[in-house]
């Protein structure tokens, strides 16, 4: 599945900034951005949407009910035993047991789907943009659209160290 | 950008009147029901001086982790402690009205009660009110001087005075966090004198700081309100939106802790403390309680973004000044009083102490320029961003 990107190199992020206004003006897609830091402006600028934390929600919702169902089952309908006069349905002592395993649940399912959202998975072949991706430079990475030169062009207008083409 | 905050003229006489309707409030108590009027007064007193003391906290709290983005706004909490002086007085008054609130204060009580006899080396009247001057001299004194110090720094530009700043909020966060959790059990967990719990102090003292950030939140929402704080922006309200959402769910947990190990334990002297509030006549608020101070905020505050809102959070800071109210009725009232009763008195009694908090407040925050005038960091908070 692999194609072409374009990638360019930048020193500054001013500099960064400045192509990635010039991209949005054009409505290029682009693919992704890394740097030695997180930067409140790129962030601001390049956002994306995430429905990751409502199915969160769900996750939770699931587990909470889920447990509660067990709970429920267990101490009431398949094995009641009395305990020191107290009803079979006491919701109290089940608080602490809802409230961990709602977090457990949320964050296992949670986990996953993000691994499985973003095709991260062990043993996948690693991904390199450049030997000086974890250094002190910052890449924007491009996708080919449908005119890749004008692309190279305006990346080259607004400051970009280097401009290179790379599958992946 | 005003500097220095003028109030309006009718805004004291608003607080006037509000403190006539206290007093005519309690006079009527007195005529009435004088037991239900002292539970009262004790009531608005603790009420007030948590939201004093949660305040003050606050404003430590941003100095000794060296909090860059509160520096705009650090006066709100700084003069929302103002009230503790006038709180001590009323806290003092209260000599009169011991017997008529505790159990254990009542004349010839340890001749017929063996558990509050064995009790009696600590919980007597004069020793009671040594406690209470202590604690008030302690809290006083450490106030004083963090005040002292800014305005000492709004004079000179000298950094010297930021880090005794540092100390002394060092020194009256050691000071709140053991004698305010001891005045909680003095002044509230007596009242159930058979009663007793080891988390009550240390719960009533961490939430004070819960209430003390909504009233922060309210009062900077009422000077932008008036045209100040300009510079207060999103990112601001967001940090403060963060204070009630992480407090509340301390609230949810140390609520329930208190009550799952009483309720499971289930040791008749000390269920006899939830009885009333678990099945009695105090069901509703009991639950009431719990879900103003935890679950709406916890619920409305989990979105980011409606923790930017002012108006998110001017509804969420009133409904917590409510639910303090609430929890602390439901901690004195059925042990002080009894049957539950709520009217004019109730409703009188807090106005006028609100008055009286209000106007100590923004007497206190007229006398100082509004925004730090040297503070290192002010820079960083006025361009504060996240």
């Amino acid at each position: 599945m692999a194609y072409k990107h374009i990638i360019a190199k930048f020193k500054e992020e001013a500099v960064l900034l400045k192509a990635l206004t010039k991209m949005q003006q054009e409505k290029v897609t682009l693919v992704d951005i890394y740097g030695p830091f997180a930067t409140h402006d790129i962030l601001r600028k390049f956002t994306r949407e995430s429905k990751l934390p409502y199915a969160s929600i769900i996750y939770g919702l699931l587990s909470l009910t889920g447990i509660f169902g067990l709970m429920y089952y267990t101490s009431v309908i398949d094995y009641p035993i009395n305990y020191g006069g107290k009803p079979y349905f006491s919701f109290p002592p089940m608080v602490v047991i809802m409230f961990l395993v709602t977090i457990l649940g949320t964050t296992i399912l949670s986990v996953l789907t993000f691994h499985g959202r973003s095709m991260v998975f062990p043993g996948k072949p690693t991904k390199i943009i450049d030997t000086d991706v974890t250094d002190d430079t910052f890449y924007m990475v491009v996708d080919q659209n449908y005119n890749p030169e004008e692309i190279k062009g305006w990346l080259q207008e607004s400051g970009a160290d280097e401009v290179f083409e790379k599958e992946f | 950008m005003e500097t220095t905050y003028t109030p309006k003229k009718n805004m004291y006489l608003l607080f006037a009147a509000l403190i006539i309707i206290g007093i005519i409030a309690i006079i009527t108590g007195f005529l009435t029901d004088t037991e239900r009027t002292w539970s009262n007064i004790l009531l608005n007193n603790y009420y007030f001086i948590t939201i004093a003391i949660g305040a003050t906290l606050f404003y430590s709290l941003q100095y000794i982790t060296n909090s860059g983005w509160s520096a705009l706004i650090q006066r709100v909490p700084m003069s929302l402690g103002a009230f503790l002086p006038v709180g001590a007085v009323l806290m003092l008054l209260m000599y009169f009205g011991l017997p008529q609130v505790y159990e254990w204060a009542q004349p010839g009580i340890t001749e017929t009660d063996k558990l509050i006899a064995h009790k009696a080396p600590f919980l007597n009247v004069p020793f009671f009110m040594i406690r209470l001057v202590f604690y008030f001299a302690l809290f006083l004194s450490a106030a004083w001087v963090l005040r002292k110090y800014a305005k000492l720094e709004d004079e000179n530009a000298d950094l010297k005075y930021h880090k005794k700043s540092r100390y002394y909020a060092q020194v009256f966060i050691f000071v709140a966090a053991i004698f305010f959790s001891f005045a909680s059990k003095d002044w509230l967990m007596t009242i159930d004198s058979h009663w007793y719990s080891t988390l009550f102090g240390f719960r009533n003292m961490v939430l004070s700081m819960y209430y003390g950030s909504a009233a922060v939140i309210l009062m900077v929402l009422f000077l932008r309100s008036q045209g100040y704080f300009a510079k207060v922006n999103d990112a601001h309200f967001h940090d403060l939106a963060r204070y009630i959402f992480r407090f509340s769910i301390v609230f949810g947990y140390l609520w329930f802790m208190q009550f799952l190990i009483l309720w499971y334990a289930n040791i008749p002297e000390l269920t006899v403390y939830y009885y009333p509030r678990f099945l009695g006549d105090w069901q509703t608020l009991f639950y009431v309680e719990l879900f103003i101070n935890f679950v709406i905020p916890f619920v409305v505050m989990m979105s980011d973004d409606l923790g930017k809102k002012p108006k998110v959070l001017l509804a969420i800071s009133t409904l917590l000044m409510i639910g303090l109210w609430i929890s602390i009725f439901v901690q004195i009232m059925p042990g002080a009083y009894g049957p539950m009763k709520f009217g004019f008195i109730e409703i009188g009694m807090w106005l006028g102490y609100a008055g009286l908090f209000l106007g100590a407040t923004f007497m206190a925050l007229s006398k100082f320029s509004l925004v730090p005038k040297n503070h290192p960091y002010l820079e960083e908070s006025i361009h504060h961003h996240i």
